[in-house]
C-alpha cells in the first residue's frame, strides 16, 4: 500500500502573466449561468445555442442511490415519450481504461487525477451529451462536474483554476443533489461493498486507519457539496427517505420543469 | 531532459485515441495537459529543486499554438496550463512552413494524422492538410513570441549556426543567473 504519490504536488500556482486579467471567480455571489449554455469560455467550435435537449444531473456522494433513481426516472420519462440518454462518471470509451489503470497503480497525484476526469468528461460531453442535446433528448447524468469539483476541492486544488478548467462544461437545466449525512453514508457504503482506496481518500494520507480516513474524506466531501449548493443552484433532496418517496419528489420537480419548457416528447423507436 | 507527450500514465489513452482517430480538439488538449502535469511533478520539479537544469523538448507553448489552431479557446488553454512552472528561458526555433514541410517529407515516409491536422478535415490530402494546419500553428507561435517573450532562433540556417546562437543564448542566461547566485551568497 506504500504508494509513491508523495511527489511535490503544488497548488496550481498562478503564473501571473502580468496581464492583470485575473478572471472573476465564477463562484461567490455571481449570478447563476443560464442552463444549457457554457459555464466559461466553452468550446468555440461547438456552438450549442438553441439546442432543444435538456440536461438533468443527479449529484451526490456514494451510497445515495443515484443509479436506482436514474433507472426509475428513465423508465418514467420514456413512457411519456421522451428520448433519454444516460451518461455517467468515467464512462468514456477513451478514458475509462486509463483511469482504471491509474487508480489501480496509485500513480495519480491530484493534478493528473483532476485532468484525467476532465478529459473523460470532455469526451462524453462532445460525443454523448452535445449530440443528444442537439437531437432534443433528455440527458440524465449520473454525477456531473460537481463530483470533480468536490474531489478536487477536498484535495486542495485551486478553486478558480478548476472552475476555469470546467468552463467548457454546459450548465445543466436541473441539478439534484441527493444529500445524506455522514453516518448514513458510511453505513450504506460499508453495507454495499466496503471501502476502497480512492473512496477513502487514502491518497491524501489522512492516516493509516482506513476507516478514519474514509470518514474524514467523506465528511470533507459533504462539506464541499454543501458549499456548492448556492453557487450552482442545486435542488437539495434528502436521500435518507425511501426510494419511492425520493423518486416521487424527483418526478414532481422534473415534470413541472418539462411542462414549462419547450422540450417536446420525441418519438422513440 | 523531458519530452512532450512521454508520460507512461497518459500514453495508453493517447495511443488508443490516436489510433482510432477519435480525439477531439478538447480531449487532445486535455490529454496533453495531463501528460504535462505528470511529467511536471515527476520529471521537472524534482530536478529543479535539486538545482539542475531541465531541458524541455517542447513546453506549454506547443499546446497554446496547436490547440488554438484546432479551435480551442486560447484563454481556456492558457488558464489550463497556469499550474506550469514558467521556464527561465524559452527558445522558439522558427522555420517557414515550406522549409518545415520539405524537411519532414525528405526525412519521413508518412506524416502522422494529428500532426497533419487531418482531424480538422480541411483537406483529404495529407501534405496539403499538413501545410494548412502547421501554417496556422506557426501563426499562433508568432503571437506567442511577444506574449511570452520567447527567444527566437532562425531554424532555416545550418545546425552548426543554430547551435552557436543557441549556446550563446543559454550561456548568457546562465551567467546572469550565476551572478545572482553569487550575490545572494554574499548577502
Amino acid at each position: 500500500m506504500n504508494s509513491s504519490t508523495s511527489s511535490p504536488d503544488p497548488q496550481p500556482a498562478r503564473q501571473g502573466r502580468g496581464e492583470a486579467q485575473t478572471p472573476a471567480d465564477p463562484g461567490s455571489a455571481s449570478p447563476l449561468v443560464t442552463p444549457g449554455t457554457y459555464y466559461g469560455h466553452g468550446i468555440p467550435y461547438l456552438p450549442i445555442d438553441g439546442y432543444p435537449g435538456k440536461i438533468i444531473a443527479i449529484e451526490g456522494t456514494d451510497g445515495v442511490g443515484r443509479s436506482t433513481q436514474i433507472t426509475l426516472l428513465r423508465e418514467w420519462l420514456e413512457v411519456q415519450g421522451y428520448g433519454v440518454v444516460e451518461t455517467g462518471w468515467t464512462r468514456s470509451a477513451l478514458m475509462q481504461p486509463t483511469i482504471d489503470l491509474a487508480k489501480s497503480s496509485n500513480t495519480l497525484n491530484k493534478l493528473t487525477f483532476v485532468l484525467l476526469y476532465a478529459t473523460d468528461f470532455a469526451d462524453r460531453l462532445e460525443k454523448e451529451i452535445i449530440p443528444a442535446l442537439k437531437a432534443g433528448f433528455i440527458v440524465l447524468s449520473d454525477r456531473y462536474i460537481f463530483t470533480a469539483l468536490a474531489r478536487a476541492g477536498v484535495r486542495g486544488v485551486d478553486r478558480t483554476w478548476i472552475r476555469n478548467l470546467y468552463g467548457f462544461a454546459i450548465a445543466p437545466h436541473l441539478v439534484f443533489y441527493l444529500k445524506i449525512d455522514e453516518k448514513t453514508l458510511i453505513r450504506r457504503v460499508l453495507q454495499a461493498r466496503g471501502m476502497e482506496y480512492w473512496e477513502s481518500g487514502m491518497d491524501m494520507k489522512l492516516g493509516d486507519d482506513i476507516y478514519e480516513s474514509f470518514r474524514a474524506y467523506q465528511r470533507a466531501l459533504l462539506k464541499e457539496y454543501a458549499s456548492m449548493a448556492d453557487e450552482f443552484g442545486f435542488r437539495v433532496l434528502d436521500a435518507r427517505r425511501r426510494i419511492e418517496v425520493l423518486q416521487d419528489e424527483l418526478r414532481r420537480q422534473i415534470g413541472a420543469f418539462l411542462a414549462e419548457s419547450d422540450v417536446t416528447a420525441a418519438p422513440i423507436d | 531532459m523531458t519530452e512532450w507527450n512521454s508520460s507512461a500514465l497518459v500514453k495508453a489513452a493517447t495511443k488508443a485515441g490516436k489510433k482510432k482517430n477519435s480525439l477531439t480538439p478538447m480531449t487532445f488538449s486535455l490529454l496533453h495537459a495531463t501528460d504535462f502535469a505528470d511529467r511536471l511533478l515527476y520529471n521537472i520539479i524534482p530536478p529543479l529543486k535539486a538545482g539542475m537544469i531541465v531541458l524541455a523538448d517542447r513546453y506549454a507553448y506547443t499546446a497554446f499554438a496547436r490547440d488554438t489552431a484546432r479551435g480551442v479557446d486560447p484563454r481556456w488553454v492558457r488558464e489550463l496550463y497556469s499550474f506550469a512552472v514558467r521556464p527561465d528561458l524559452a527558445v522558439y526555433f522558427r522555420v517557414p512552413i515550406e522549409v518545415s514541410t520539405d524537411r519532414l517529407l525528405a526525412r519521413r515516409v508518412k506524416l502522422k494524422f494529428y500532426e497533419a491536422g487531418m482531424d480538422m478535415g480541411w483537406s483529404s490530402n495529407l501534405v496539403e492538410s499538413f501545410r494548412l494546419f502547421q501554417g496556422r500553428v506557426l501563426d499562433q507561435y508568432d503571437r506567442l513570441v511577444d506574449e511570452f517573450g520567447l527567444s527566437v532562433i532562425s531554424a532555416s540556417g545550418s545546425i552548426t549556426e543554430q547551435q552557436r546562437t543557441f549556446r550563446k543564448l543559454v550561456s548568457e542566461h546562465l551567467q546572469i543567473e550565476d551572478v545572482h547566485e553569487q550575490l545572494d551568497e554574499l548577502t
